[in-house]
């Protein structure tokens, strides 16, 4: 997997900054995220970067959002013993 | 709360690093795990699970597995844990603004003027942890006393999430059976000297004569008399109450052991951007440059030397860190190296006067926006290139969430 691979996600911004994910897209297939399992942000120099760690019950996700340059990329992938 | 002059709470966080690996990674919940650094393993923090079969914290991945062969180990992220460590204190500061960051996983609340408002102690307490939990998964362990070294004590009777009152009335029956060591700030060592003297318990130190113990311990002989006695008038100190820092430094324990100063020099040239870097930041200059070795044996020597005048250039560190290295026995093989400036001189920036001195003012503060931007050694001296791992990689137990002590860790 490359280090960072854009990806297509489907999130809802809720009230206070809460950024829920619903689901993303690899490789054609949508996987649907059944739980955040941890959230943090990072900073780059000037550039914040928002992770997620989500689970579609099979493997583990992380997926970063950049909200400066407004997008999603999937940073690693683990599964889920 | 009657009888009480403060109400001062420690909130602890429990096996936070793992804790929170455990709540990112939901197949590790309820499995005994052990956070490990890159490079040189050490347990940096071990689950309950872990805990049970005897792994501790400090242990190499060896000893740990052997005593719980079914341990699981996780590298850390501790990018992860100052973000969170960061959201815990903004929960926190919602109760009182009086917050005192003691470690990335630690810290002291002045609740005193805050029980108006929420009715008592105990309840801000159980809507903190709650809110811990309900946000971050976590869990902790809460002790409420009148100060803060009870308090801590407090804390550490229930583990995990915990909440323990100690209340002044009870203060002198906690302490009358309780081994001297239990208290913090006092470790192993003051614990023997104690026993010499035959005091074992609290209570034994809270009636001992000042004179006797000040005759051992100098200043300090009252002081440990007072902590016997469960009396501590240290306030709980917000950032922006605390002194200013001493000393600016980073360290770092070498992949491999480093003989030889070729060896040295990359790293230490390294360290020298970090220290000049973060005193550039924050507007301090040393006139102090300090440089720490730590041979493979452990033995651990540090030297100094006092420059005509102060600097935050990083070359300017390096070469004087350098002179330093040459005055050590280099033939043993060097396992950490770390430099320091102290002396500090806060908010000075004064413009070189010569060209030369301009120029190198003008490329670091280039290099410094080039980094702000893009990030930490974007730029930065070939030689540095060359190092596998750039930047901290280990959170000080200096680390606070604000201000020149936090460090960007990786």
């Amino acid at each position: 997997m490359p280090r960072r691979e854009p990806v297509r996600v489907a999130v809802i911004f809720e009230p206070g900054k809460r950024i829920k994910l619903v689901w993303f897209e690899r490789n054609r297939r949508q996987h649907r995220v059944v739980e955040t399992t941890y959230a943090w942000q990072d900073r780059v120099g000037d550039r914040l970067e928002q992770h997620f760690a989500v689970t579609d019950g099979e493997s583990l996700f992380e997926l970063v959002y950049s909200p400066l340059e407004g997008t999603w990329t999937l940073v690693a992938q683990q599964a889920v013993a | 709360m009657n009888g009480w002059d403060r109400v001062i709470m420690h909130c602890d966080m429990n096996a936070f690093f793992a804790s929170v690996e455990q709540q990112c990674h939901p197949e590790l919940r309820g499995r005994p795990i052990a956070v490990i650094g890159t490079g040189r393993t050490v347990v940096t923090t071990a689950s309950y699970e872990a805990r049970a079969f005897g792994v501790k914290t400090g242990m190499n991945t060896w000893q740990a597995r052997q005593v719980c062969p079914q341990l699981i180990f996780v590298v850390g992220d501790n990018r992860k844990y100052t973000d969170t460590a960061c959201k815990i204190v903004a929960i926190m500061k919602y109760y009182t603004p009086f917050v005192e960051v003691f470690s990335i996983d630690e810290a002291f609340l002045d609740v005193t003027a805050s029980i108006n408002l929420f009715g008592s102690a105990e309840t801000i307490a159980y809507r903190l942890k709650a809110q811990i939990r309900h946000q971050l998964g976590l869990t902790c362990s809460i002790g409420i006393a009148p100060n803060k070294l009870l308090a801590k004590l407090a804390s550490d009777m229930q583990k995990p999430d915990g909440l323990t009152v100690i209340a002044p009335e009870r203060v002198a029956g906690v302490l009358e059976r309780l081994p001297v060591k239990e208290l913090c700030g006092i470790g192993k060592k003051v614990e023997k000297q104690l026993a010499d003297l035959n005091i074992f318990t609290c209570g034994q130190l809270g009636r001992a004569p000042v004179d006797m113990l000040a005759r051992r311990f100098g200043v300090n002989g009252e002081k440990l008399v007072m902590m016997g006695r469960g009396i501590d008038d240290a306030p709980v100190v917000p950032p922006e109450d605390e002194e200013e820092v001493k000393s600016v430094g980073h360290s770092m324990t070498l992949v491999q052991d480093i003989t030889g100063r070729e060896g040295l020099a990359k790293y230490i040239l390294q360290l020298s951007e970090m220290v000049g870097r973060r005193a550039r930041r924050y507007h301090v200059t040393g006139k102090t440059v300090h440089l720490t070795i730590r041979y493979g044996d452990f033995t651990t020597l540090g030297k100094q030397q006092t420059r005509t005048s102060p600097t935050n250039d990083s070359l300017e560190i390096y070469r004087e860190a350098m002179v330093l290295l040459d005055t050590f026995d280099l033939a043993q093989p060097v396992r950490l190296v770390g430099v320091r400036i102290a002396n500090l001189i806060h908010e000075t920036e004064q413009l070189p006067l010569f060209e030369k001195e301009r120029k190198k003012a003008l490329l670091a503060a280039a290099m410094d926006e080039a980094n702000d931007r893009f990030g930490e050694f974007s730029v930065t001296f070939a030689s540095v290139l060359e190092t596998e791992e750039k930047g901290s990689h280990v959170i000080s137990p200096a680390w606070r969430p604000d201000g020149i002590r936090r460090v960007d860790v990786k």
